[in-house]
């Protein structure tokens, strides 16, 4: 007697993808193959294959390629349809352990965009088996990882700086000059910002999960370390010239520079509180802290303050490579500025509209 | 530096072929280019001219820098506009790598050759001033050639097989030149500053010199492996191209 049985769902689009064939040429051959299979077998004094759950869900198949060399890398099999890219990108880390999940970058065609962790595998089969081509997106960094080690570098290479190291000045004139007080007071200004930013990134930057390419990393901390040293070295040498100006510039400098400082943490705090409330439907509003009023007029008031710290230390040392790394700093900040800008007036509209980007009213 | 220069360009030569994958410069642009590159064609063929005759004048290739100074300077700095033809984006070719291309000839031209006079009477002088001449009179006719749709294989072959002798050969003649200079901008202390000043800044040009100097080693195997691995694909896929027809 033939047992009218779905066979089940799974195991026979395995036994099909194993093939390579598409599901609906073989289908009627498979069913009648296992029709009298069941046949041959019930005809036999063998025990009944127990009752294979009725489950209508279709596996998908991941086909996984190299995108250079189109090679074949592994396949996963036995997706959920419900499972997202992140699950597909652990599954292959178990069959291929040496590709950590944030290392690899997942493309639907070979020069399409990556494709975020959150896409469902779903919304992109079209058949049970889906392509997906791969690449190595490198060694990665977390995010917290990588800002420690920016900031806690110019730190440290200023202070070796500041204490006149043997091997970087000539002893003789160093023991032999006098050290005008704005040297002092630049060597805690400077601390001073780099410690704030050290704490901020332990404690009140909230990250996503996110990694970032090692590259960055290392280009990121050449720059800081590279100008950090440049500059120090100037602030610290025997023979360095204070202001012009005097005392006076120095101290109008140096209040600049504290309340630029004060700006940028509380700037800071707010936009960490309003990620931590989860209230990312409305853009951040100012509050009875009269630094938080920049939000008015700005909508990367953070950015205007690190801008105006990097300026104020300028005139108070007046060094030139300072100036010019600072320079370098509002250009790199008003390129941020500007993308996240954009970003704010797609999806905070009305009230951003009249706002700038870094500085009030011009840019 | 660039003696085999422009081998950025992501042309490459397949000029109208490439049309149907990106749109290329309009038709007062493609004008534009085809009278920049015929100029400066025939701006390099002056001086390689004029370097001809001051040989046969004078019967030596010593002290050849004088007769052909001007048209040096002016064609070699009027490649500047390459560096405003990519930010335009009538050429496809990446803004950054050529405006370090352009920027270290001139560099050369500029900041060594005219600016420290005993350098003048250097052999090294000629050694790079012929390679680029020969150097840039191939390119820019390719480019004017493959602008206009009618690039003879002569010219893509010569430009990418020349190179082979004329880059390093570019090379060790600016070297020379940089080198045999040091010992002069420590004399003069030309364009140098040095501490105490108002500003706290201090520069080296003896010192950044010799950094100059020390980049090459980086930067000019990875150019010139990268054009010979441009030679490999370009002149294979038109052997290709040749038996396929």
């Amino acid at each position: 007697m033939l047992k009218r049985q779905n066979p089940s769902a799974p195991e026979r689009s395995r036994d099909l993808a194993a093939d390579g064939g598409a599901l609906s040429m073989s289908h009627n051959d498979s069913r009648s193959f296992f029709n009298l299979s069941q046949l041959v077998l019930s005809a036999g004094q063998i025990k009944p294959s127990p009752a294979l759950k009725h489950s209508k869900i279709t596996y998908f198949e991941v086909e996984i390629v190299d995108v250079q060399s189109k090679k074949q890398i592994c396949i996963v099999d036995k997706v959920p349809p419900a499972s997202t890219i992140l699950d597909v990108k652990h599954k292959f880390h178990k069959t291929c352990p040496q590709w950590y999940p944030s290392r690899v970058g997942l493309q639907l065609e070979r020069n399409g965009p990556f494709l975020k962790d959150s896409t469902s595998i779903q919304s992109l089969a079209v058949s049970s088996i889906v392509t997906l081509y791969f690449t190595d997106l490198g060694q990665q960094v977390g995010w917290t990882t990588f800002f420690l080690t920016e900031y806690t570098g110019p730190l440290l290479i200023y202070l070796l700086f500041y204490i006149r190291l043997s091997s970087i000045y000539d002893q003789v004139e160093s023991r032999k000059n006098f050290r005008h007080p704005v040297v002092h007071l630049a060597c805690f200004c400077h601390c001073l910002h780099y410690i704030r930013h050290v704490l901020e990134t332990l404690f009140v930057h909230k990250f996503s999960e996110g990694h970032t390419p090692l590259k960055n990393m290392i280009k990121g901390c050449a720059f800081y370390w590279g100008f950090t040293s440049w500059i120090a070295y100037y602030i610290n040498h025997p023979r360095y010239t204070p202001p012009s100006f005097g005392h006076k510039q120095v101290s109008y400098a140096a209040l600049a520079f504290l309340m630029c400082e004060a700006g940028n943490h509380f700037i800071n705090v707010a936009l960490a509180h309003q990620t931590n409330s989860g209230n990312r439907t409305c853009f951040p509003s100012p509050t009875y802290n009269p630094f938080t009023w920049l939000f008015l007029l700005v909508s990367c008031p953070n950015y205007t303050y690190e801008a105006g710290s990097w300026i104020s230390f300028t005139v108070m040392t007046q060094t030139l490579p300072v100036g010019i790394f600072a320079f370098l700093m509002v250009i790199q900040m008003s390129l941020w500025a500007q993308k996240k800008h954009k970003l704010y007036l797609k999806r905070f509209y009305p009230e951003v509209r009249r706002k700038a980007a870094m500085i009030p009213i011009i840019f | 530096m660039a003696a085999a220069g422009g081998g950025s360009r992501a042309d490459n030569g397949y000029g109208g072929q490439q049309a149907r994958r990106r749109k290329g410069p309009g038709a007062l642009a493609t004008g534009y280019l085809v009278i920049y590159n015929v100029v400066m064609t025939a701006g390099w063929l002056v001086i390689a001219v004029g370097l001809v005759r001051a040989y046969l004048a004078k019967g030596s290739y010593h002290s050849l820098y004088y007769s052909i100074e001007k048209p040096l300077k002016f064609f070699q700095t009027g490649a500047l506009l390459e560096i405003l033809h990519c930010a335009l984006g009538i050429v496809p070719s990446s803004v950054v790598l050529t405006a370090f291309q352009v920027m270290s000839r001139v560099f050369l031209t500029w900041a060594v050759t005219h600016s420290v006079k005993e350098v003048q009477t250097e052999d090294s002088v000629l050694l790079f001033v012929v390679a680029w001449t020969i150097t840039e009179i191939i390119r820019y006719s390719f480019y004017t050639f493959s602008l206009l749709n009618h690039l003879p294989y002569l010219i893509k072959w010569a430009r990418y097989t020349l190179f082979i002798v004329l880059y390093p050969m570019g090379v060790s003649g600016e070297l020379l030149t940089i080198y045999a200079a040091l010992p002069f901008v420590r004399q003069s202390g030309l364009y140098s500053i040095s501490l105490p000043n108002k500003y706290n800044f201090s520069f080296d040009y003896y010192t950044f010199l010799i950094l100059v100097m020390i980049s090459y080693i980086p930067i000019f195997p990875q150019l010139y492996f990268h054009m010979l691995h441009q030679r490999r694909k370009v002149l294979s896929h038109t052997e290709e191209h040749k038996k396929s027809e």
